[in-house]
């Protein structure tokens, strides 16, 4: 038998096909009123979705994740340009690699681990602010209040992704004609000069990859506000993917199958476009 | 080109080692800033209970202990209920490796499907393609409700088929869409060749496919492997039993609490992590390979 291709793919139809179908039955759910309040689950139409948006829960869901996602999209954005631009004009080959390597490894450590350390480190006492207090700066009460959780969060994610994003600026930076770069050098422009006039002009795939990452690692962030906030019943952590997991594990299932579905069509948005017109043009260069 | 010369110039000579130095300093202050975390990480986990408690985190002990460690590792369940992590070690070990491979080696075959029907089915293999991309980057937590229901009625919660199966879910179609990312790397005529010899498509797949894309399937299983490391939703949501508590989770009751100050916490982070940083200080050409696969392979940039 030649087309065993098609037996090969199987195992990873099958369990995409999986996901797919626990993509469907969030939709069916949310249709229902399944609830531990609930014997009989009947269909309510759209009524379960009219009970989600006028939750509290929901509405400062949004506002954390709408501000978790600008803040890390933005300042992950920045601050990868920026690093990406100091690594491209460190000479040495190895130095610029280990850099990279040291921006990139909070991805590779255990979420868990990040949000243990965190914690300790924006202990009023012991943590960063004592560091802050010796050297005479401001010392804020990071996890004090609920605004500036949500900057003590932000910065836990600018630290966790950012590497992300200077990786593909980087990439993106080195993709540049070198002759181009060398003619301005001539031309004696300084290394900012080449970095916004050069660089970074040339770099729009670079934004296109990091902004739809950051945006989809900020979007599924769950670990480390979970550690953070003892569980997911925290107000002022609250984000979309952990009022999935509250509306759970308080028994509002079709609630909790609504808000997937929510999260899902955002997610998708970024993701199918970002897939097609992307990813699979970029490699298979059609 | 006459101003050539001036580049050599001394005045400009010293504008560019001042610039140079300014550049390396900046360097060094963020690398210092991002490795912060981790070296309290290590520092505050070498110290004693007394020395916790009495100095900040970011100072390094006096004398270094294993108290924290010990603690950690064996958890004195009977006194503050918390869960040793040897075994939630252990147990992560036993099944990230195994389920990372299967999900790098099924997906890597899907992998090799689309890439073969690529120009004949276009729109199947971009319908497959959107597929996996979307079983990639959606977040796990969208599958709660369904993924409960299906381990129930399957009777697998509470064990680890409910986890693996979960797993599975997940990480067969990421490694599928990083290989098929690898994949365009070999040319098709040499596929096509071996093809036309005769050979099926399982022969061409280990003969031809798998030792010429040896890094890359390298990549996809370091990357898979540290992503089941770090996952922490799923064996929440599926193992609710103490006794089979899986590492992150069992990490996590070291947040905080009674009886924990941060050497316990750190040493517990130690654990949780020590696997994956050994991984990414040897080998993490491999992931950073495998990250950025994630947008294309850095191939459109």
């Amino acid at each position: 038998m030649k087309n065993q291709g098609y037996l090969m793919v199987i195992p990873t139809l099958f369990f995409a096909g999986l996901l797919l179908v626990t993509v469907i039955w969030n939709v069916w759910l949310s249709f229902l009123n399944s609830s531990i309040l609930v014997h009989k689950p009947k269909f309510v139409g759209l009524a379960t979705y009219q009970y989600l948006f006028s939750q509290y829960f929901f509405k400062i869901s949004t506002t954390h994740t709408i501000v978790f996602t600008i803040g890390l999209v933005a300042i992950g954005n920045v601050l990868g340009l920026l690093f990406a631009g100091l690594l491209y004009f460190i000479p040495n080959n190895v130095q610029r690699s280990l850099y990279l390597s040291v921006f990139i490894y909070p991805l590779a450590i255990a979420s868990s681990t990040s949000a243990l350390i965190w914690e300790w480190l924006l202990n009023p006492t012991i943590g960063v602010d004592w560091l802050l207090k010796l050297l005479h700066l401001p010392a804020p009460y990071w996890l004090g209040t609920s605004n500036m959780t949500l900057v003590s969060m932000i910065m836990i994610e600018v630290w966790a992704y950012t590497g992300l994003a200077t990786l593909f600026y980087l990439a993106s930076f080195m993709n540049v004609d070198k002759t181009v770069v060398e003619a301005a050098r001539l031309d004696k422009a300084g290394g900012l000069k080449i970095l916004f006039r050069i660089l970074i002009p040339n770099s729009m795939n670079g934004f296109i990859i990091s902004t739809a990452l950051l945006f989809l690692f900020s979007f599924r962030i769950f670990t480390i506000p979970f550690v953070l906030g003892g569980s997911a019943t925290s107000p002022t952590l609250m984000t979309y993917v952990m009022y999935v997991y509250n509306l759970f594990i308080s028994e509002y299932f079709s609630a909790s199958a609504a808000m997937a579905v929510i999260v899902t069509i955002i997610a998708a948005a970024v993701i199918l476009p970002f897939a097609i017109f992307g990813l699979m043009k970029w490699v298979f260069k059609r | 080109m006459g101003n050539k010369n001036n580049l050599y110039k001394p005045e400009n000579y010293y504008v560019r080692v001042i610039k140079y130095a300014i550049l390396q300093i900046i360097a060094a202050i963020l690398i210092i800033l991002w490795l912060m975390p981790l070296y309290a990480l290590f520092v505050g986990a070498l110290k004693s209970n007394i020395a916790a408690a009495s100095t900040p985190a970011l100072l390094p002990p006096s004398k270094p202990s294993g108290e924290a460690y010990y603690f950690v590792w064996h958890g004195f369940g009977g006194i503050y209920g918390l869960i040793g992590l040897e075994y939630p070690l252990i147990r992560e070990i036993l099944i990230d490796v195994p389920i990372a491979a299967l999900a790098t080696l099924l997906g890597a075959m899907g992998a090799y499907f689309f890439y073969m029907i690529m120009d004949r089915h276009y729109i199947w293999s971009t319908i497959g393609f959107a597929i996996i991309s979307l079983a990639t980057y959606l977040p796990v937590e969208t599958t709660t409700v369904p993924l409960i229901q299906i381990v129930t009625s399957l009777h697998l919660y509470n064990t680890y088929y409910g986890v693996i199966i979960a797993y599975l879910m997940f990480y067969i179609p990421m490694a599928a869409l990083l290989m098929s990312i690898f994949m365009p790397s070999i040319p098709k005529y040499l596929l096509e060749a071996a093809k036309i010899d005769g050979a099926s498509d399982w022969r061409v797949f280990w003969k031809v496919m798998m030792p010429l894309l040896v890094p890359g399937f390298l990549s996809t299983f370091i990357f898979t492997f540290l992503q089941i490391w770090d996952n922490f939703f799923i064996p929440i949501l599926l193992i609710s039993n103490p006794q089979e508590m899986l590492l992150s989770v069992a990490v996590r009751q070291y947040a905080g609490g009674y009886a924990i100050i941060y050497n316990r916490s750190f040493a517990a982070g130690v654990v949780g992590s020590i696997v994956p940083l050994v991984i990414f200080i040897f080998l993490g050409r491999y992931f950073i390979r495998g990250l950025a696969a994630l947008g294309g392979g850095a191939k459109g940039v």
